[in-house]
């Protein structure tokens, strides 16, 4: 299990580096589609079964579609790859930099135990109106889809909505822009 | 199941997803490719997001990693919008060129 998070973290990476580095859009678009899907898998194993279907249908599905139909129709031209000049140099030397400080950061700032974060008594103190009871496990033993809808419907029921209105908006906007104007047909 | 040992990896990965997309948007020129780099911070943020949900023990962090994916749609139908509204212009699709309210 080890050696399959190693290897899923290891493509996202690395197909991360060829959606910047490809000098062909449709291959940076095809990188990111190699991208998208290892970090669902991710999200399977972080036991966020909703979340990776939606990454699959969303991302993989939809929205890399989007790209790549959009690539096909304007076509455009190969981009010179980066020059491995000194400010190329100072952009690796800052992603390498940020990486290993959360990294360190993350593996020796943060105190968790065997028996995982103490999280659900911070969530339960921080906040007074944190009123969906999970129990430690409840989240694993509920179905997480059931347990994702469940505050999805309650809790968060009003940013939920304004995200429809968020999708309409950005429809509306998308057909406004590329609208044939009178002058221009 | 990912065990806890796991937790600095998966963060590792986000920043350096998520800085490895802020390098592209510098550097890249084609605004087809800065979008795409732009998906791919979102995407580091839904990766650091459910992870601190799963390890501690919420639901939080995959319901903002729900909205975070909702909007990256929004924000792609309205960049691909104006990418082809430019192009329409006859306009080459080089952010560089595109500078015009900067002057």
């Amino acid at each position: 299990m080890t050696a399959l998070i190693a290897v899923v973290m290891a493509l996202a990476a690395i197909s991360a580096i060829g959606v910047v580095l490809s000098p062909q859009t449709i291959y940076s678009a095809l990188s990111l589609v190699v991208t998208v899907t290892m970090i669902s898998v991710l999200f399977l194993l972080l036991n966020a079964q909703f979340l990776f279907a939606v990454q699959l249908i969303i991302y993989a599905g939809a929205v890399m579609v989007l790209f790549v139909f959009i690539i096909a129709l304007l076509n455009p031209e190969a981009e010179d790859r980066p020059a491995l000049d000194y400010r190329a140099m100072i952009g690796l030397a800052a992603v390498a930099a940020v990486t290993i400080l959360v990294f360190v950061t993350a593996r020796n700032g943060i105190t968790y135990g065997s028996g995982g974060f103490r999280g659900q008594q911070v969530g339960a103190a921080s906040n007074p109106y944190h009123t969906f009871a999970f129990g430690p496990d409840a989240v694993n033993a509920a179905g997480n889809v059931q347990t994702v809808a469940g505050q999805l419907f309650t809790t968060y029921l009003l940013p939920f909505e304004i995200t429809s209105l968020l999708l309409l908006v950005a429809a509306i906007g998308a057909v406004y822009l590329t609208r044939r104007t009178k002058e221009a047909a | 199941m990912i065990s806890t040992g796991a937790f600095p990896y998966l963060l590792g990965l986000s920043a350096f997803l998520f800085t490895i997309g802020a390098a592209g948007v510098l550097i890249r020129r084609n605004p087809i490719v800065v979008l795409m780099c732009i998906e791919l911070m979102l995407n580091a943020g839904n990766i650091a997001l459910i992870a601190y949900g799963r390890f501690l023990n919420s639901v939080e962090g995959q319901i903002f990693a729900f909205m975070v994916i909702v909007v990256a749609a929004a924000e792609v139908v309205v960049g691909l919008a104006l990418v082809t509204a430019i192009f329409r212009l006859g306009r080459e699709l080089d952010v560089d060129d595109l500078s015009e309210m900067s002057e």
